[in-house]
């Protein structure tokens, strides 16, 4: 079953002479319980992509479907609460909140999705966190915080987990780690999950490979 | 097979989950809550010292009035305060002969200087009252019987300005308008807003105050029971002479209004306390400003996985409403703390309790107020700061 699915996606910025294509009629799709990553050279319009998908953006012209429900077409406020039914988050940066530990960062998800917050050290074990669940998210490592990222955004279990450069800042050994739990979320549990990435110690792990330049998907490796 | 979208929370229970969110992120910076209470402290402290001080100014101005145990007042028409001007002695006797009526008392106020043994003179408030001294004082008599006062040129001061006087005790002598006067006695805690009271008979206060004897200064009147006020000073106002009849508690208003609207007293402790409340408008303001400012990615992150404009106004006002509870707390504490300390008879300090409650109600609304300027920053925040 497709959980994304983006056909014809163009995003323009600004308008006139002055108007920037990051995408340029893309088409993408991310099936349930299948990992891939979306790599391509900076600038190059994946960050653009998987925020359309995370309907943090509105593509200019082209659909943008999530399961069943064409996201492209609704009303910037509707985007919100699709947000945060369909799609789970993990930031390059974490972005915690700095005044709640790991897990209470964890059952703040949980709450919003209407679900106990006891469930954050579950799923902190599932991440391989639970030790760390009442640590302050300031003194985690930087391996640590990827790994509680991916528990708040598997909180309440979404259908699609996008996942931004969560290997950028780690050294080998953790973004390996990181993109095996990933990887394990997606054929376990069943999640759509899309990463963008330009790590190449990682692209290994991918179902599918998407390489984008200058706003077009120009490779996809199976 | 993929897992469904997820429920979302919705209504109270999302509120409330927004509020804990807020009150943890407010305890997070310690030195920014340390700085917006004192910003909420500063007006509370300083709009209740001025209300308790103009609120103490009112009850002083207005002590005779609460304190003389009559229902009704017949007071000269003209005149806007106490001891300005006489009314016939008629109306002594038309209130006498009034139905519902049950004991009218001449009574005189009016100033008077004590001449020290220094040669310095001070003034005092003169209460001219007739026997049996149960219409308009003496009260709170402390040392002394009331019945001193039968004794020609014998007065009771007030023990408050005992001092004032030059050392008084019971059988001092002081010339009083310059008449060789002796101390039958004090009272306590009447002090007035402005000189202190000192009780005399009635003629002898009328002697003092060269009043003569077909006028008086104003009729204190007391009603049989069950008699309504109202209806029996309508009865008086029909039948007296160039005299203006109050109820007790009209009376009481009326000397409050007159401070407040014919005096400074009421514009400036309102300014003082306006004052105050946009020094905390502006440092809750900006603290709270700051506050979304320092965390624009927690913001955006917050946005991001779903928030909606409501939830994130939610945080903000829950911050508000704490800054305004713990600020309101910690400042009635204090200001209650150092009334305690300072409170005497001539220093007036009084607050109702219902005006401490409004305080604290209107730094609720200041506290929301502020939080506006924060909240149209939140609005300005993309969603994709998160992806930067």
């Amino acid at each position: 079953m497709r959980a994304v699915n983006v056909a014809g996606a163009w995003k323009t910025f600004g308008s006139g002479p002055e108007a920037v294509h990051a995408l340029r009629g893309v088409d993408f799709h991310a099936e349930a319980g299948e990992m891939v990553m979306i790599s391509g050279p900076s600038g190059s319009g994946k960050t653009t992509l998987l925020s359309l998908i995370g309907c943090i953006l509105r593509p200019s012209r082209g659909e943008v479907r999530l399961l069943d429900t064409v996201v492209s077409e609704l009303p910037e406020s509707a985007l919100a609460p699709i947000r945060l039914s369909h799609v789970g988050f993990v930031f390059h940066s974490p972005n915690f909140i700095a005044s709640l530990a790991a897990a209470e960062n964890v059952a703040l998800m949980l709450q919003l999705r209407d679900l106990p917050e006891r469930g954050a050290r579950e799923l902190l074990e599932l991440v391989g966190m639970s030790h760390r669940a009442d640590a302050e998210v300031s003194g985690l490592s930087g391996g640590e915080r990827q790994r509680v990222a991916i528990a708040r955004a598997v909180a309440g279990s979404p259908p699609i987990i996008l996942a931004d450069e969560p290997t950028a800042s780690l050294d080998a050994k953790n973004g390996t780690l990181v993109c095996e739990i990933l990887r394990r979320l997606a054929k376990e549990l069943g999640h759509a999950v899309v990463v963008v990435t330009h790590d190449p110690r990682v692209l290994h792990l991918a179902d599918r490979r998407v390489n984008i330049e200058d706003g077009s998907v120009t490779e996809v490796i199976q | 097979m993929i897992p469904k979208p997820t429920r979302r929370a919705g209504g109270l229970k999302r509120l409330l989950t927004m509020a804990r969110l807020g009150v943890a992120m407010l305890f997070h910076s310690k030195l920014r809550l340390a700085g917006t209470l004192l910003g909420v402290v500063f007006p509370v402290v300083l709009a209740n010292f001025a209300l308790e001080t103009m609120f103490g100014l009112l009850q002083k101005s207005t002590l005779l009035q609460r304190n003389a145990g009559a229902d009704i007042w017949i007071v000269p028409s003209s005149a806007e305060i106490l001891g300005q001007g006489t009314v016939d002695y008629q109306n002594l006797l038309i209130a006498r002969t009034t139905p519902g009526v049950a004991q009218a008392q001449p009574a005189l106020f009016g100033p008077a200087a004590v001449t020290l043994p220094n040669g310095r003179r001070e003034g005092v408030t003169l209460l001219g009252v007739a026997e049996p001294y149960d219409l308009g004082g003496p009260w709170n008599l402390v040392a002394g019987d009331v019945r001193v006062l039968r004794h020609p040129d014998t007065l009771l001061f007030d023990s408050s300005a005992r001092e004032t006087f030059g050392g008084l005790n019971v059988g001092s002598v002081r010339e009083v308008n310059d008449r060789r006067t002796s101390v039958g006695g004090f009272t306590w805690g009447l002090a007035p807003f402005g000189a202190s009271f000192a009780f005399a008979d009635y003629e002898t206060a009328r002697e003092y105050l060269h009043v003569p004897r077909d006028r008086v200064g104003f009729v204190l009147v007391r009603l049989e029971p069950g008699a309504d006020p109202q209806e029996v000073a309508a009865a008086l106002r029909g039948r007296v002479d160039d005299a203006a009849v109050h109820p007790t508690a009209d009376f009481v208003q009326l000397g409050y209004r007159q401070i407040l609207t014919k005096t400074p007293i009421g514009v400036t402790f309102v300014t003082i306390s306006a004052f105050g409340l946009i020094v905390g408008l502006v440092i809750v303001g900006l603290a709270m400003f700051s506050s979304v400012v320092d965390n624009l990615k927690e913001f955006g992150t917050l946005k991001a996985v779903g928030l909606g404009m409501v939830d994130l106004s939610a945080i903000l006002l829950s911050q508000a409403a704490l800054y305004a509870a713990m600020g309101s707390a910690l400042g009635l504490l204090l200001v209650n703390g150092l009334a305690r300390l300072m409170r005497s008879p001539n220093v007036g300090l009084e607050l109702p309790p219902a005006l401490a409650l409004g305080t604290a109600v209107t730094m609720g609304l200041v506290c929301a107020v502020s939080s506006l300027l924060a909240i149209q920053r939140l609005r300005t925040i993309e969603a994709g700061i998160v992806f930067r």
